[in-house]
């Protein structure tokens, strides 16, 4: 028997189909402007050679490597800190605290992130400057602390909401054995919580790869091949947005829905990582 | 006395669940606390291990006094070690609540938290804990199967067992038997007199014929406040069991 719909579930479901539509319309303009030069061999030129375009060259191997680095740097020095904030939000401070401390970091992840990038390139990028003692001060090591402090807010809700849904029965019963807060958290909250963790890692690099201001403010947009994290670089995000000054004949131009593209197929990865993963771990639970 | 309130005051929030509660709880006895449901019985069972401190918005004012480790205590004494208190004063809930681990991991967690990492003590604690809830013989060739395979029965003596590992001097109990059948109930109950010798329990108990079975003492809990008794039919409670 057929199920008749109503009015509004014929627009929610239109809805929700134009949305997936409008993603895979954004994958299909990329990859049909950036088609000339897919078309014309030079695809493994673009993914893998530099940028010089005055010598024909708009590869775009070292941003891709300096968004990985920036990246992975900034979730090395994130992920400690916003997993002990989230300890300290679910287990360890008094409940009063904990409150406030959650609310602080909801606000946290409203800050734009030019904000956070202004305020370091009056108190971070000087202090760099001295440290390395060559350049402008601007390089990854200047970018990755202010990224680490932009995506911590969104990796602590998402371990805090983990570790929120560990089952109050398990966490009484283990206090009610004489269970310390440390225990607690490595014992019973930890071993439940997990693939929470692993998400909310997956998730956070993600933002990191994607956000595009602090790496164009702060670590210094050269187009060479970072050699060191304290060498100048630009990222893909913050390439796209400076190219697009170009004229859009040009070379530069075109090479940028790579760059899109790229992005577009690091970002689905993560996100279908993220989706197996969960799929995968609640499975085996 | 094993346990002796003074004017203990409960606030959950801005609603005040128990009033002026002064009991004099004898040791090596069973007291059973009755009530209408929402009266706080449970609660009052939470001032004695202080395990209301983990949930928000609870409050609390006077004192209660434990005899432990041979000393009269009082255990609202911000000097007074928490977890200490908890492993001298074991708890069993309402609904049974084993550990996502295995059988024998979760006999042994108390242990693990206490610090005793000696397996062959540890592995001899778990049979141990295991024969006194009579259990050891249904699960000894499962001990690593997650506890929460067991049948409701099981996992309720899963939970005793784990409470006990640690030689409690009181034994808190929510209404341990209300999510079993008659069988396990029955079984749950004759190890709680077995165990009278040892420990003093105190039992949340909503069945009267349960109450007039094994409990020594009467705890009502009414709009807030406490009246206490002798359990009305004052014979020996175990012969009571074998006459039904």
């Amino acid at each position: 028997m057929l199920r008749s719909y109503s009015p509004s579930e014929y627009l929610f479901f239109t809805a929700a189909v134009f949305s997936g539509l409008l993603t895979a319309a954004v994958f299909g303009f990329l990859f049909f402007f950036g088609l000339p030069l897919l078309q014309s061999g030079q695809l493994a030129d673009v993914l893998f050679s530099s940028w010089a375009p005055g010598k024909g060259l708009y590869g775009i191997y070292p941003m891709l490597l300096s968004s990985l680095t920036l990246a992975t740097l900034s979730m090395l020095i994130s992920f400690p800190i916003s997993l002990g904030c989230s300890f300290i939000i679910t287990a360890l401070a008094p409940l009063r605290l904990r409150r406030v401390l959650l609310a602080l970091i909801r606000v946290m992840t409203g800050i734009p992130t030019v904000v956070y990038s202004f305020a370091a390139l009056f108190f971070l990028v000087p202090l760099m400057r001295n440290l390395i003692g060559h350049g402008s001060g601007m390089s990854i090591l200047t970018a990755a602390p202010v990224l680490a402090l932009v995506i911590a807010p969104t990796m602590i809700l998402f371990f805090v909401n983990s570790f929120n849904k560990v089952s109050p029965r398990f966490t009484l019963a283990a206090e009610a054995l004489g269970c310390s807060k440390i225990q607690k958290i490595l014992y019973i909250i930890l071993p439940q919580a997990w693939p929470g963790v692993i998400n909310g890692i997956l998730l956070g690099f993600g933002r990191a790869m994607g956000d595009t201001m602090v790496s164009l403010m702060l670590a210094g947009n050269s187009t060479a091949m970072p050699e060191a994290v304290t060498d100048s670089a630009r990222t893909l995000t913050a390439h796209i947005a400076l190219v697009l000054a170009f004229d859009f004949d040009s070379m530069e131009f075109k090479s940028i829905f790579v760059c899109g593209l790229s992005l577009y197929l690091l970002t689905a990865l993560l996100m279908l990582l993220f989706r197996l993963s969960t799929a995968y771990f609640s499975q085996a639970r | 006395m094993k346990i002796q309130t003074q004017s203990l005051c409960f606030y959950y929030h801005r609603q005040q669940v128990l009033r002026d509660i002064n009991l004099h709880l004898p040791a090596n006895k069973i007291t059973a606390i009755t009530g209408p449901s929402g009266s706080g019985k449970s609660t009052l069972l939470m001032a004695f291990n202080r395990l209301w401190e983990e949930i928000d918005g609870c409050r609390i004012s006077g004192e209660v006094f434990m005899h432990l480790n041979g000393q009269n205590t009082n255990i609202y004494n911000p000097t007074l070690p928490l977890l200490e208190l908890r492993r001298k004063v074991g708890m069993v809930f309402q609904q049974p609540n084993p550990l996502p681990m295995s059988i024998s991991k979760n006999i042994a967690f108390p242990l693990r938290l206490a610090h005793i990492h000696d397996k062959r003590l540890v592995g001899q604690k778990v049979e141990s804990a295991l024969r006194k809830v009579a259990l050891w013989d249904e699960v000894k060739d499962r001990l690593n199967d997650d506890g929460r395979l067991l049948s409701g029965g099981q996992q309720q003596r899963l939970c005793l067992a784990r409470a006990l590992v640690l030689r409690p001097e009181v034994l808190l109990l929510d209404e341990p038997t209300s999510s079993l059948d008659p069988d396990a109930s029955a079984a749950i109950e004759e190890l709680l007199l077995s165990l009278k010798t040892k420990c003093t329990l105190i039992m949340v108990s909503h069945y009267q014929d349960q109450i007039q079975r094994i409990a020594d003492l009467h705890v009502q809990v009414l709009n807030g406040q406490c009246s206490i008794s002798s359990n009305s039919l004052p014979e020996n409670p175990s012969n009571r069991l074998s006459m039904n």
